[in-house]
């Protein structure tokens, strides 16, 4: 008996010591880029491949002064705990660099403070939440080393209202709404600037509706807001999609959804709906087949060679910082972390979603992207027949307003 | 007009419980089992319907039967492999037996989940209804998919209790449920009775879930609220009692409907939970109950 | 546990635990910080057999008891920035409390209906998480200001001891006689009760143990994550983890927990590379285990006759 134990206590070393030894070392000289994504997820799967597509790219045209990029992935399970253990594998023990990470909101703010304990630059591909570039104002020296990737959420509610100004108003003569989101983080600065921003397009906000994101049957939502007769629903969606918009059609609700549904734009929500998101319109930053930029499509056409689909909305960013990342190590001359921080605030970089120039130290927002029409303005997509087509803003547009026979479009009904 | 809604809303909903339920209850009822992989079955049935329609192009016809088959295996796998070799294990002593089939169901629940989450992801699925458009109902635009849904749920349990109490083989299954070792002096093989309520359990799992899937859609995040959800309505209507079972469904369902509806959707499944918690405390045996 | 006495149980665990505080020595930070979180969860999981292998209570919401105490001090912290120690305190205090809160409807039940009672408890906390997000975060969590510390090696020697000091107390506590009436409570309720031992004061006793471990060691987790959230320390999945712990260790044994714990972390890493399998593969493992191998590892290092 005794024995026994005592083997079993030497095993438990063993497999310590084994453990240990088996840890890799680190090269000199690679810059290493710590991915930290949901590949489990339709939306975070795009990050870790469009990340390696870039570096694959910047390797092959002579890496980053000589010196080869590595992406190191680390899969979070959605959880913001299992980043928090990532983001401290990545800096401690595989000494990256640098690290795109995550579209959850959750997860960026659980990373956070991190960057700034490990002093480790952190660049986001998705996620909205206002916070975490307001966190930055905060303390700017410890968090300076968050850059917030993509839109803010008041951003984005921005660029919702610049496209409804033109597409809700002026075309249809759209009059009320009811705004309908997912209780979350992110939305609630969306919804504040929905709030102001529709009033001053014209278009009156009758109800503000926040749903639990555990919801699965949204027939009592969606009875109130026909109840109160808006013109258009404008929504703040993105863990749930699915569900509201296949029922949605499915109790043939007649009013329009207009705003911000994250899935629907995967390629394959058309599939995962079963073709009921037919007609609803969703606020994007990338199209299929829209040219943004010069560098768009020739990004979509590599990504779907490599990959048999297209990129999520974060593949975009994702792939765009890998580019800019390589170019402030250019500029910045050394991995040095603050001195890499000073080389991305210069950051002037023409993406695949638009021009990349980060908000300064002292704006509300520090890190945060600019949007308007001389850097980054949105689009507004409608799925038509199983295709997303472009409809805003007009010079990009592929196509005309259409939407299903049981919509009742126009005045109030 | 409201008052309509949610008692049409109510009833498909709470229709769908039932028929969920039912299946549980006659699994603890005959076999005594507590299947927490249950909500894991539903939901694998859902994704396999979604996957039939999707990557093998075939109609909603065809998806829901596949469905409830993978249904059915799903069911059966869980018996042969896991729950059968439990009772008739000879390492472990009677009175543990059932913490460890608990265990052991709620593994293989979550195992399943996984499983589905890594080759579907962990969106949700919905399933293409067979029977599209609206209908109206005193007034009230009601998705035919919903009474569609009703009826068949009611159709189920029909058949259900024709075979129980109508058939010689139901009959002994109904035996079995309250004396199993007398049914075996009258020559009925318990075994197969076993084999047979797991099969039964396995349809209406797979009926259940795919109904499901056309009306609200699942993701594998349904998995373990699918499995709460059958388990308090059991207990609630009394472990053991089918007839127990439905009644308690549609009390649950008319709770979160009228909750949903007249409170806030946020607050939905929180008065099924009071509710539960009350009666656990003053009359634990549940609504009709024998156990 | 077979033929093991207390003492030397009691040698042989100080002996891994003085190997094992040396290990900050050579080992890498992120194994380091893995054992941290394994060494947490191990005191999760000794709480749990407390409760279960020895009232018997199969009991599925040890995370009520956790997040109650994760939560607490989360929220104290965010609020009103006390010193570390205190959340932590009231973190502990909270989960006794909600233990109690619990165990007095719960231990009026036997059976499928005490797991219900613990399950319902879990769905509810979860529910009041996420609806009250303004306190508690919700869906997104919390983040808290501070942390215990940033160093690898001072996390994981806290872990350690902690686990170490936690595991002395339950293991001897589980060999003193309120174990073994507890054990015997278990097995049957009725007899113990025959024979004069108010069974209802014992299973108390052990939630009130139980709760204040688990309270303490989610307290401490939050403190060294930064932050908390429902799916690190309410999900059911959580739960689950934890009863795999102990069964795939060894029920009834408190220091087989430990095993577990270490066992399960250990694979969950191992596994990386087969990607998002891994969890897969751990739960197919303890389903083996369960079905083949009842009484875990210890039961197959002691290779004892469980008779008791």
């Amino acid at each position: 008996m005794r024995m026994l134990d005592k083997r079993a206590v030497l095993a438990a070393g063993a497999t310590c010591l084994a453990l240990a030894l088996a840890t890799p070392g680190y090269a000199e000289d690679t810059i290493k880029i710590g991915v930290i994504a949901e590949a489990q997820a339709v939306a975070g799967s795009s990050i870790p491949q469009a990340a390696q597509l870039a570096a694959d790219e910047i390797n092959a045209a002579g890496g980053v002064n000589g010196k080869k990029i590595e992406i190191v992935t680390y899969d979070n399970h959605s959880s913001a705990a299992e980043s928090v253990r990532a983001f401290q594998r990545a800096a401690n023990e595989d000494h990256v660099n640098a690290v795109i990470a995550s579209y959850i909101s959750e997860v960026v703010l659980a990373l956070e403070p991190w960057t700034g304990r490990l002093k480790t630059v952190m660049v986001t591909p998705g996620a909205a939440s206002d916070v975490i570039t307001q966190n930055i104002a905060k303390d700017y020296d410890h968090l300076k080393y968050t850059f917030h990737g993509y839109s803010t959420s008041t951003s984005i509610a921005d660029a919702t209202c610049d496209a409804a100004k033109d597409l809700l108003v002026n075309q249809l003569h759209m009059k009320s709404a009811v705004v309908m989101s997912e209780d979350a983080a992110w939305t609630t600065p969306l919804d504040e600037e929905y709030l102001k921003c529709l009033p001053n397009i014209g278009i009156k906000v009758l109800d503000h509706i926040r749903m639990s994101p555990d919801t699965t049957d949204f027939t009592p939502i969606y009875n109130k807001i026909e109840g109160e007769k808006p013109d258009v629903i404008i929504t703040g969606i993105s863990h749930v999609g699915v569900q509201p918009t296949v029922q949605w059609k499915q109790q043939e609700v007649p009013i329009p959804m207009f705003g911000v549904s994250s899935q629907a734009t995967n390629s394959s929500f058309w599939n995962d709906t079963n073709g009921a998101v037919e007609g609803v319109l969703y606020q994007a930053f990338a199209g299929p087949g829209v040219a943004v930029t010069p560098k768009t499509l020739p990004f979509v056409a590599a990504f779907n060679k490599r990959y048999g689909n297209n990129p999520s909305y974060c593949g975009y960013t994702a792939y765009d910082e890998v580019y800019y990342l390589a170019d402030a190590f250019k500029r910045a001359g050394s991995t040095d972390p603050d001195k890499l921080v000073d080389a991305l605030e210069k950051t002037d970089y023409v993406g695949t979603i638009g021009r990349v120039k980060f908000k300064g130290k002292d704006s509300p927002n520090p890190h945060a992207l600019m949007i308007g029409p001389d850097t980054i303005t949105g689009l507004m997509l409608q799925w038509q027949d199983g295709k997303q087509t472009n409809l805003w803003p007009v010079k990009v547009a592929n196509g005309k307003l259409k939407f299903p026979k049981f919509i009742k479009v126009g005045a109030a009904n | 007009m409201l008052f309509w809604q949610i008692l049409i809303d109510g009833f498909a909903i709470s229709s769908l419980y039932a028929l969920g339920a039912t299946g549980f209850a006659l699994i603890f009822g005959v076999s005594g089992v507590l299947n927490l992989s249950h909500g894991a079955l539903m939901v694998a049935a859902v994704v396999a319907a979604w996957a039939a329609g999707n990557d093998l192009h075939v109609g909603p016809y065809a998806g829901a039967l596949i469905g409830v088959a993978v249904g059915f295996v799903a069911s059966m796998i869980t018996y042969f492999l896991i729950v059968r070799p439990l009772q008739q294990s000879r390492k472990i002593r009677e009175e543990e037996k059932e913490i460890f089939i608990l265990t052991a169901t709620l593994l293989w629940g979550i195992m399943l989940q996984e499983l589905i989450a890594y080759f579907y992801t962990n969106n949700a699925k919905t399933v293409a209804p067979i029977v599209e458009g609206v209908v109206r109902i005193v007034g009230v635009r009601t998705p035919s998919n919903e009474i569609f849904t009703a009826v068949v749920c009611w159709l189920v349990i029909g058949i259900l209790w024709l075979l129980v109490n109508r058939t010689r083989a139901g009959k002994a299954v109904l035996a079995a449920s309250m004396n199993p070792r007398g049914v075996t002096l009258l020559g009925v093989e318990l075994s197969q009775v076993y084999i047979a309520v797991w099969a039964i359990y396995g349809v209406l799992v797979g009926v259940a879930g795919v109904l499901l899937g056309m009306f609200l859609g699942v993701s594998s995040y349904s998995v373990g609220p699918l499995t709460a959800s059958a388990f308090s309505i059991v207990v609630l209507g009394g472990l053991g009692s089918v007839s127990g079972a439905l009644i308690a469904a549609y009390v649950v369902g008319y709770l979160e409907t009228l909750t949903a509806y007249l409170i806030s959707p946020a607050y939905r499944t929180i008065p099924a939970l009071l509710l539960l918690v009350a009666v656990m405390y003053v009359r634990p045996r549940g609504l009709l109950g024998r156990r | 546990m077979g033929g093991l006495s207390t003492t030397r149980v009691l040698f042989i665990g100080l002996a891994a635990i003085a190997l094992a505080s040396f290990l900050p020595l050579g080992v890498s930070g992120y194994i380091l910080g893995l054992l941290t979180i394994a060494y947490y969860f191990g005191v999760f999981a000794m709480a749990w057999d407390l409760l279960f292998g020895f009232a018997g209570e199969v009991n599925f919401g040890p995370t009520f008891l956790i997040g109650t105490g994760a939560y607490t001090a989360g929220i104290l912290d965010n609020l009103y920035q006390p010193p570390i120690w205190l959340c932590v305190a009231a973190g502990a205090l909270a989960a006794v409390v909600g233990g109690v809160l619990l165990a007095l409807p719960a231990l009026r039940v036997r059976g499928p209906y005490f797991g219900l009672t613990t399950l319902v408890a879990v769905l509810m906390l979860q529910n009041f998480v996420v609806v009250d997000a303004s306190l508690t975060g919700g869906e997104i969590g919390l983040t808290v200001p501070d942390v215990i510390t940033i160093s690898d090696a001072k996390n994981y020697e806290i872990a350690l001891w902690f686990m170490a000091i936690s595991g002395a107390i339950l293991f001897a506590l589980s060999r003193s006689p309120v174990g073994l009436i507890l054990q015997a409570s278990g097995q049957d309720a009725v007899q113990a009760g025959a024979l004069g031992f108010n069974v209802t004061k014992h299973k108390l006793t052990a939630f009130v143990i139980s709760a204040f471990f688990s309270g303490l060691a989610g307290a401490l987790l939050v403190f060294y994550l930064g932050s908390a959230s429902v799916g690190t320390f309410v999900d059911i999945t959580v739960g689950v983890q934890i009863i795999i712990a102990v069964v795939i260790g060894g029920r009834r044994t408190i220091l087989g927990a430990v095993l577990g714990s270490i066992f399960i972390i250990a694979m969950s890493e191992a596994l990386r590379p087969v990607g998002d399998l891994a969890n897969f593969i751990v739960f197919a493992m303890a389903l083996v285990v369960v079905l083949k191998f009842p009484n875990g590892f210890f039961g197959l290092l002691t290779r004892s006759k469980e008779t008791s």
